[in-house]
């Protein structure tokens, strides 16, 4: 729109340029053009009337804009009146002084004195003409007298004499009809006579005389040059004395000696002006004309020029006014476009502004700023790009804190909570999360007096570490059981100030697990150092019966055998026990192979069924899920697994009298999210009376039983066996009386389980 | 036409601004200048027009009358000595029923006023024929009757056809002096013209 604006606007001040040039040309010259004067007139007219309507719609499109409050409607308005203003201000001023100036000058062409002194040329020439035409007058009635004296076949003769003495250039005779009788004189080469007309000849005779001035000074033949002409009747006797006569001249005399008698002749007489007289007078006549001619027209002119000077300003002006709001838009664009950039980019969009072609400064203006813009929005982006990694690796170190099993608290100088993760919540068993802000010791208050003691022991100590490391023995809660944490603590700056931070983890499996392991080494020496003196016992307790029985009397002797046998069955018994500790300390690696848990178990159960039968004892019951993928196990040692865990069972179930003994073996499989089996699950049930509280925690250690006759060593060989095959073991109390002891197996031959197992380092089967 | 100009200007919007006022002012005179008709032209009557065939010869001749008076502008021209050159003109038409109008023949004759200021002469010049006279309705009236204007040769008539003639008179404006030419421009009126007259070709021409 814009564009076709501009095109239409720059085709039409050509096309005006070329007009007005026209008209200017067609008013100042006698060119062809002073013909076609109207016509340019008129296409100026519309071109003018077409920027017009052009200046009109810029305007009311400017003054729409203004209204709308458009952004840069007013520097456009502003530049434009600016601009308008400078082509028409010089433009009106200019116009002004020309209009002044052309009538004040066509005025003064026409100066009184000019006009005059044309006047006077002319009276001067006609009267000259005048002054010749009277002496010629005169002349040529001397001469006609002269002649009428004269014979009339003489009278050419003495016409031409008389014509020569009087110097008069054409003389001719002429019949009282109007013919030619005879002429004399200076004639050109193609002379025609020059007869008068019957008027002529008429006058001659009524006013006895025709004197004439004739001819055109402009005419380019010379017999139409100017002349005076004389015609006069040539008297005959009475003829010539009322010619004198009525010609009032001083002829008198002789007009009684002439008889009365019509004019039978004529007497014309020519004269024409000297060649340089006709040749000033023709410039005289020419100049009169063209001042007449000027003076006629100077209304005309001073309109065609004031007209063509007024329709030049409005070109002029409709041009300027135009060219003016088009530049203005032209040249704001760039910085309406720049403001608006600017605007943008404090509102944060940093997008690209309309580039302008052209290199001068404005247009630079609109390259930079879209340069400047685009390494703002790389700077914002790089910048942005740098939080954002910053942001995941917070929330990646969140993340790992948050699921690091280990506790961390951060605490500041007044010892009052800052972080802490939910490690150190589940350790503690508190609910540090929306603790954050109060003291430690208000919410862990042993916990909190050691790491005190441990950050003032670090300071008082001689070479200050940058961390302290000890163990936090916590006294159980009721119902619960002494914990110890593995507690290491160093200084942290905070942004106030210095600040602490703790890690500790709950060290109390591994050290029951310490424990168990130096039980094992306790108890193999032990068994070693007691195994070797038990047979020479047993062997010299015998030997003493054998040898001493036969000589020793009925009493001493059953004495003998009473003491001898005790001494074998105690001896016997410590074996067992003996054997009991070397197996739980001696537990070989296993030997792992593939075994199908169902089968195996419904193998060692039938046992336990034959056995039920002899004893009348708790029966097991069997719930096998049938298709569990085989396990990696150790035969053996699996055997003595399920035979532990079921004599237990037996025995605990065998301790609730009230309710008939039951002992349920299941099995069953372990399903990950995605269906594939993940481990294989062995449960024993019992409904005897559960563990005890102080004894599910330590069930796993030697020594620890509640049967009168147990070594305490059953569970613990369980527990052990079940860390050889890679296994979890769970104790639980029912709800309804009665527990349960899981056990999972994590490592399976086939199956899904199998990439599983093969994730944890497995010795090969 | 202008009227609803003006009212759709003024009607347009009534609370205008005085500068809104004067622009519109302007376009109005803009509007007149450029619409308003040239004055009217001076008429030249064809009073009488008669063709004839001529005593001798082959030709048809022309007479004719005119009936005009010079309006005081090109009086004051001829007076100043500047020439006026009047034309008259004369077409002949065969009027074909198929087709547009053949032009059998025209003619033109042009006369010449002038006026020397020197001699005091008013001359009326036909080519190389020229008249003095002592005033100009003189030659005015010399002006205003041809007689005896040989315009076309009879085998210019076609025998059994329809002829049409047509006559005007004009002062020839583009002979005028150039200030004189823009007549309309200026609002000064040169123009001196008739209508193009019927001359009645008689069946006597055709022979």
């Amino acid at each position: 729109m814009s564009s076709l604006i501009r095109y239409s606007f720059v085709a039409a001040l050509a096309l005006g340029g070329v007009a007005l040039f026209l008209l200017a040309s067609s008013a100042s010259s006698t060119a062809t053009f002073g013909r076609h004067y109207p016509l340019l007139l008129a296409i100026n007219g519309a071109i003018a009337a077409i920027l017009l309507v052009f200046v009109v719609a810029l305007v009311a499109r400017l003054v729409r804009r203004f209204r709308a409050r458009r952004f840069g409607a007013r520097l456009m308005a502003r530049f434009a009146i600016a601009f308008a203003l400078m082509g028409v201000l010089p433009g009106a001023l200019i116009y002004i002084v020309s209009v002044q100036f052309l009538s004040k000058s066509i005025e003064s062409w026409f100066d009184v004195r000019v006009d005059r002194a044309l006047e006077s040329g002319l009276s001067i020439g006609r009267a000259a003409l005048e002054a010749q035409l009277a002496d010629m007058s005169a002349k040529a009635r001397a001469i006609a007298l002269d002649l009428a004296e004269v014979p009339e076949s003489m009278q050419l003769t003495a016409l031409d004499r008389a014509r020569e003495g009087a110097g008069i250039q054409e003389a001719m005779l002429i019949g009282a009809s109007g013919q030619l009788i005879g002429a004399t004189g200076v004639r050109p080469a193609d002379w025609v006579p020059e007869l008068p007309s019957a008027t002529d000849l008429q006058r001659a005779r009524t006013q006895r005389q025709l004197a004439l001035i004739e001819g055109d000074p402009l005419a380019t033949d010379e017999r139409a040059s100017v002349r005076t002409r004389v015609v006069v009747a040539i008297p005959t006797l009475g003829g010539a004395a009322a010619g004198r006569s009525a010609g009032g001249d001083s002829g008198l005399a002789e007009a009684t000696l002439l008889p009365r008698r019509a004019e039978s002749r004529y007497l014309q007489m020519i004269q024409r002006l000297p060649a340089a007289v006709a040749a000033n007078a023709a410039a005289l006549q020419l100049g009169y004309r063209d001042y007449q001619e000027l003076s006629l027209a100077r209304t005309g002119l001073k309109q065609i020029y004031t007209m063509t000077l007024t329709l030049t300003l409005i070109l002029a002006v409709f041009a300027a006014m135009a060219g003016g709001i088009l530049l203005a838009g032209s040249l704001t664009a760039p910085l309406l476009q720049v403001a608006e950039g600017t605007k943008a980019v404090a509102e944060g969009n940093y997008r690209r502004v309309r580039e302008f072609p052209g290199n001068d400064e404005l247009n630079e203006l609109t390259h930079s700023f879209n340069a400047m813009t685009r390494q703002l929005s790389e700077a914002r982006d790089a910048v942005e790009a740098r939080s954002r990694e910053l942001e995941n690796a917070r929330a990646y170190l969140e993340r790992v804190l948050a699921n690091l099993s280990a506790g961390v608290i951060v605490l500041d100088r007044g010892w009052r909570l800052v972080t802490a993760n939910h490690g150190a919540g589940r350790i503690l068993g508190l609910p540090l999360a929306a603790a954050a802000g109060r003291p430690l010791a208000e919410l862990a208050p042993e916990f909190a007096a050691q790491v005190d003691a441990a950050f003032a022991d670090q300071t008082l100590a001689t070479m200050p570490n940058e961390s302290w490391q000890r163990q936090i023995d916590l006294a159980p809660a009721e119902g619960g059981e002494a914990t110890s944490l593995l507690a290491r603590g160093s200084h942290l700056p905070l942004d106030d100030g210095p600040g602490f931070v703790v890690v500790f983890d709950d060290i109390t499996q591994v050290i029951s697990g310490q424990r168990a392991l130096a039980w094992g080494e306790v108890a193999r020496r032990l068994a070693h150092e007691i195994k070797n003196p038990l047979t020479p016992i047993q062997l010299a307790a015998e030997r003493l019966q054998m040898k001493l029985e036969p000589k020793l009397a009925r009493d001493d002797a059953a004495v003998l055998t009473r003491g001898a046998t005790t001494i074998v069955n105690q001896v016997a018994a410590m074996k067992r026990m003996v054997d009991d500790f070397r197996h739980y300390a001696r537990v070989p690696p296993p030997q792992l192979a593939p075994v199908d848990l169902n089968a195996f178990i419904e193998e060692v159960a039938s046992l336990y069924g034959a056995e039920r039968a002899a004893a009348g004892d708790a029966p097991v019951r069997l719930e096998l899920a049938p298709a569990l993928p085989r396990i990696a196990g150790d035969a053996t040692q699996l055997r003595q697994l399920i035979h532990n865990l079921l004599v237990n069972a037996k025995e605990a179930a065998q301790g609730s009298p009230s309710r008939q003994p039951r002992v349920t073996l299941r099995t069953e499989a372990v399903r990950a999210a995605d269906g594939g089996v993940q481990a294989v699950r062995m449960v024993v049930e019992d409904n005897g009376p559960g563990f005890a509280a102080n004894i599910l925690r330590r069930a796993f250690e030697p020594y620890v039983t509640t049967k009168p006759a147990g070594t305490g060593l059953g569970l613990p060989i369980v527990k052990k066996i079940v860390d050889e095959h890679d296994a979890r073991i769970e104790l639980a109390n029912l709800g309804a009386g009665g527990a349960a002891v899981t056990v999972i197996f994590r490592r399976l031959v086939d199956g899904a389980g199998v990439a599983a197992g093969a994730a944890t380092p497995a010795p090969a089967h | 036409m202008l009227r609803a100009a003006v009212l759709l200007l003024d009607g347009a919007a009534p609370d205008a601004s005085p500068i809104r006022r004067l622009f519109r002012a302007a376009v109005l005179a803009a509007g007149i200048w450029l619409v308003s008709p040239p004055a009217a032209a001076e008429r030249i009557e064809v009073v009488s027009a008669e063709l004839r065939t001529a005593a001798e010869g082959d030709g048809i001749e022309l007479d004719a009358s005119f009936d005009f008076d010079l309006p005081w502008t090109l009086e004051d021209a001829v007076n100043g000595g500047v020439p006026l050159y009047f034309v008259i003109e004369f077409e002949l038409y065969r009027a074909r029923w198929y087709w547009f109008d053949e032009r059998r023949a025209g003619a033109t004759l042009t006369y010449r006023l002038s006026y020397s200021p020197l001699t005091r002469q008013y001359r009326l010049s036909r080519g190389t024929l020229a008249l003095p006279f002592e005033t100009l309705g003189a030659a005015l009236a010399s002006l205003r009757r041809v007689s005896r204007w040989t315009v076309f040769e009879r085998n210019a008539l076609v025998p059994g056809s329809r002829h049409a003639a047509q006559l005007r008179m004009r002062l020839d404006s583009t002979q005028l002096p150039r200030p004189f030419q823009m007549g309309a421009v200026t609002g000064r009126d040169w123009t001196l013209a008739s209508e193009w007259k019927n001359v009645p070709v008689g069946p006597e021409l055709v022979r």
